[in-house]
Parts: structure tokens; sequence; C-alpha cells
């Protein structure tokens, strides 16, 4: 964050508030997150679904890619629900 | 509206964030780990009751383990 710190700013350099700092962070986490989850879910989704790569994706293996998606979104969820509710 | 980049407020903020990154990862790799683990055969239109709990389960599991792992290693220090 060392690039952030300029002191005192000359004059003409134009400031931007914490909270516009904040929002714009904030965007490119959700970014970030959302980036992540796509590669994971398609590695997963690949693995399960495309056995032997044909020279298209075939209907089947399309809807298993789809069904699979909605999977590892609930099983996220699961995960997520077991993580945090679990009384100990 | 506060200009400086050392505020209190911006301090707060990203830890909290930092927290929920932590959070994030944590869930990701689960899921990842206990997706590997409990979902076998080609995802269907829903989970079986076994794959579920097996999901489930797996999480509490990890958890449970991570604490053995813990304590196990304070008690060599």
């Amino acid at each position: 964050m060392d690039s952030f710190s300029s002191g005192s700013t000359g004059a003409g350099s134009p400031q931007i508030s914490t909270d516009e700092l904040m929002d714009q962070m904030k965007v490119q986490f959700a970014q970030a997150y959302a980036q992540e989850f796509l590669e994971t879910v398609r590695g997963k989704c690949f693995d399960k679904c495309i056995t032997k790569p044909g020279s298209s994706l075939s209907g089947s293996e399309s809807s298993c890619i789809s069904r699979c998606v909605d999977r590892y979104i609930e099983a996220t969820g699961i995960v997520g629900k077991a993580l945090f509710s679990a009384s100990r | 509206m506060d200009p400086s980049l050392n505020s209190a407020e911006l301090q707060r903020f990203l830890s909290q964030e930092k927290e929920k990154a932590m959070v994030n990862e944590m869930v990701t790799n689960l899921t990842s780990v206990c997706w590997d683990k409990c979902i076998t055969s080609t995802p269907g239109n829903k989970f079986s009751s076994s794959e579920s709990a097996c999901l489930s389960h797996c999480a509490q599991r990890y958890m449970d383990v991570t604490l053995i792992i813990m304590k196990r290693v304070q008690s060599m220090q």
C-alpha cells in the first residue's frame, strides 16, 4: 500500500476520498472472488463431464456442465453452512 | 469526506476485508476437497441425501482435524 501514501499531495493531483477508495476496492474484491470461483467450477466440471474431448461439445456434456455448476454452487452452500452453524 | 488514506475507517475496512478473504479461502478450499471426496458420480439434478450428508460431515470433520493438529503441534512446543 506504499504507493498510496503520498503524504501531502501537491496542488493539482486529485485526491480520492476514503469512501470512493473503499467502494473501488469492494468492486475489485468481488471481481477477484467471482473470477476464482469461475476457475474452480470450470476445473471441477470439466473433469466430471468431459471424459473424452471430442470435436465438439455434445448435448449431454453441455447439460452435465449446467447441472454440475448448479451442484457446485449448492455444495458451496452446504459446506459454508456446516462450517458456521456447527455447534460445539 | 475524509481524504486521509491512513484513516481508522480505512484500516477497519481493510481488516474486515482481510477476514472476509480468509473465510472465503477456507470455504473455497473446503468445498473443493469435499466435492472431490463426496461427489463421485456424474452430477445430477439434485444431490442424493447421502451426497449432501457427506458434504456436511466432510466440512465438520475437516474442522475437527484442524483442531487436533493445532493442539498436537502446540503440545510439542
